[in-house]
């Protein structure tokens, strides 16, 4: 019993941090129509971010947090205009050239960081590591509580922006119809570079929890790539409040796969329930998708 | 007084020219109106004015400002708000969210929701349900919503694209209704219509488009003269 807790805590508190990033995910699809493939690759630069916050500065890891959403999201503002531009040019196919764009992106980032890194894990490391914390018979170490307690700072700081002020209105207003959006007065192509910079530094920002709680390598962006599809499909396409739910499905699913079964069963696991939730309900689980 | 004028407009879809050089001019507190049978270009046009589309030849300009040279999300800055067809509202955003989008442009953000404060009590159907998702409104209610959300920006001029496409009767006519009143303040209106039985009694001046071409213009007076474009094109009405 103590130990279905404790998974189920860990589950809980990784899918948090998934979640993060998967709302600025689906926020991005809404806005730019692009599924950006390159997800992994800002997750993995965050957690070496955070890394090298602490190796060469000999700074907290967390310290990173904010470097990561300053120095990524900058750019991202800088990739988002040819983003969108490659989204709506007059090429056959325009949706299907993005989508190669960022898979080119992800393969540069993790070929860059390959050649300037390595194969070496690394690990984000606080002056929390290595702590824990006892909730009754419940074990949770330090680090993935902070980990998650930033998260859900970043997602509601997020949710704030987007609910409670007018560029917020206009994103969302954007994600519905962007030419009704145009016609309001909303610059689309500026907005849009400003949406993929918030979504690369809040996807970055992400990275360096995960490198808080798992460890990093440039080949790990993959996983968060496919982290990242499975909660688009499973919420819906461009649905934010699916993606919490999603994600936090998805931590406890890892969690208990790893646990009680092994970890390398644990991608089989996830997309076995993709299948099967695509299979009763096509527009995602909260029926909100595209 | 403000008037609205294409000179000479080309445009079209991708390669398609669907509307070959028309001109035509609105004025403010008029009402001016586009007929002609579907696929005409009557949407197309008055979507190259609005800067929605771009204009390939010729110009669209609001007095002395040419608005094809302008980005579409700075029309509305000029003065002229473009309804699309079935209104165009958000439909995950609130009836409050839908309004402020239409002030958007305007930088004073208490200017924007005293305009909302006092556009919505002339709307009690959406007075009552300012936390309602636009989308959970009837056809009728969006439709009145479009409306509010356009005079949010308190334009000179606006472009309809078939305000009673998809509504009841009864809403055909307090659409229309409330249109005629927006003349009385001054504000010009240019609307593509299919309902020329309705839309004819409240036009001040009205064109024909036939395959992307002017084939009249007049005053209601002077097509009801007209007995061939009658038979043509009003199909005697």
């Amino acid at each position: 019993m103590d130990l279905f807790l404790q998974t189920l805590l860990n589950g809980l508190l990784i899918g948090g941090v998934i979640a993060t990033f998967t709302i600025a995910f689906q926020l991005t699809f809404g806005v730019l129509h692009v599924i950006d493939f390159a997800v992994g690759g800002w997750v993995v630069l965050g957690g070496y971010l955070g890394y090298y916050v602490t190796a060469l500065l000999g700074l907290d890891g967390f310290v990173a947090i904010p470097l990561a959403f300053v120095l990524f999201g900058a750019l991202g503002y800088l990739i988002g205009p040819v983003l969108y531009n490659v989204r709506n040019s007059r090429t056959a196919r325009p949706e299907l050239m993005a989508l190669a764009l960022t898979f080119g992106l992800f393969t540069l980032l993790r070929g860059g960081m390959l050649t300037a890194w390595g194969f070496n894990t690394r690990n984000v490391t606080s002056m929390l590591s290595g702590e824990s914390l006892a909730v009754g018979p419940v074990i949770v170490p330090l680090i993935r509580v902070a980990a998650a307690v930033f998260a859900v700072a970043i997602a509601g700081g997020l949710f704030l922006f987007l609910y409670r002020t007018r560029y917020g209105l206009a994103i969302r207003a954007t994600a519905e119809n962007r030419h009704n959006a145009a016609l309001m007065g909303v610059n689309i192509r500026r907005l849009s570079a400003n949406v993929y910079g918030l979504y690369a530094g809040i996807t970055a920002m992400a990275g360096v929890l995960m490198g808080a709680i798992y460890s990093v390598n440039p080949e790990v962006g993959l996983r968060y790539t496919l982290f990242a599809f499975f909660v688009a499909v499973l919420a819906g396409l461009g649905s934010v409040g699916g993606a919490v739910v999603a994600a936090l499905m998805l931590g406890v699913i890892e969690a208990f796969v790893s646990t009680y079964v092994g970890s390398s069963y644990s991608l089989l696991a996830i997309f076995a329930t993709l299948f099967v939730v695509l299979l009763a309900s096509p527009k995602g689980i909260l029926r909100r998708g595209l | 007084m403000s008037r609205l004028a294409a000179e000479n407009v080309v445009t079209g879809y991708g390669k398609q020219e669907i509307v070959h050089g028309v001109s035509l001019s609105a004025e403010a507190g008029q009402i001016t109106c586009i007929f002609g049978p579907n696929g005409c270009g009557k949407s197309t046009l008055l979507k190259a004015i609005a800067g929605a589309l771009p204009v390939w030849g010729g110009s669209a300009r609001l007095d002395d400002t040419v608005l094809s040279n302008l980005p579409v999300h700075e029309v509305v800055r000029q003065g002229l708000v473009l309804m699309p067809q079935g209104g165009g509202v958000f439909p995950r955003l609130t009836v409050m969210e839908n309004l402020r989008m239409g002030g958007y442009a305007i930088a004073d953000k208490r200017l924007v929701e005293s305009r909302i404060e006092a556009l919505i009590e002339q709307y009690p159907s959406l007075a009552r349900r300012r936390r309602t998702a636009a989308g959970a409104l009837s056809g009728g209610e969006q439709a009145m919503l479009s409306l509010a959300r356009a005079l949010v920006s308190e334009p000179r001029f606006i472009l309809l694209d078939e305000p009673s496409a998809g509504l009841s009767p009864a809403m055909v006519i307090e659409t229309l209704e409330r249109i005629t009143t927006l003349t009385e303040q001054g504000i010009g209106i240019l609307m593509v219509e299919q309902n020329i039985r309705e839309a004819m009694p409240i036009a001040d001046r009205l064109y024909i488009l036939a395959a992307g071409e002017k084939r009249f213009e007049g005053s209601p007076g002077d097509v009801r003269d007209d007995r061939q474009i009658m038979d043509i094109y009003m199909g005697g009405a």
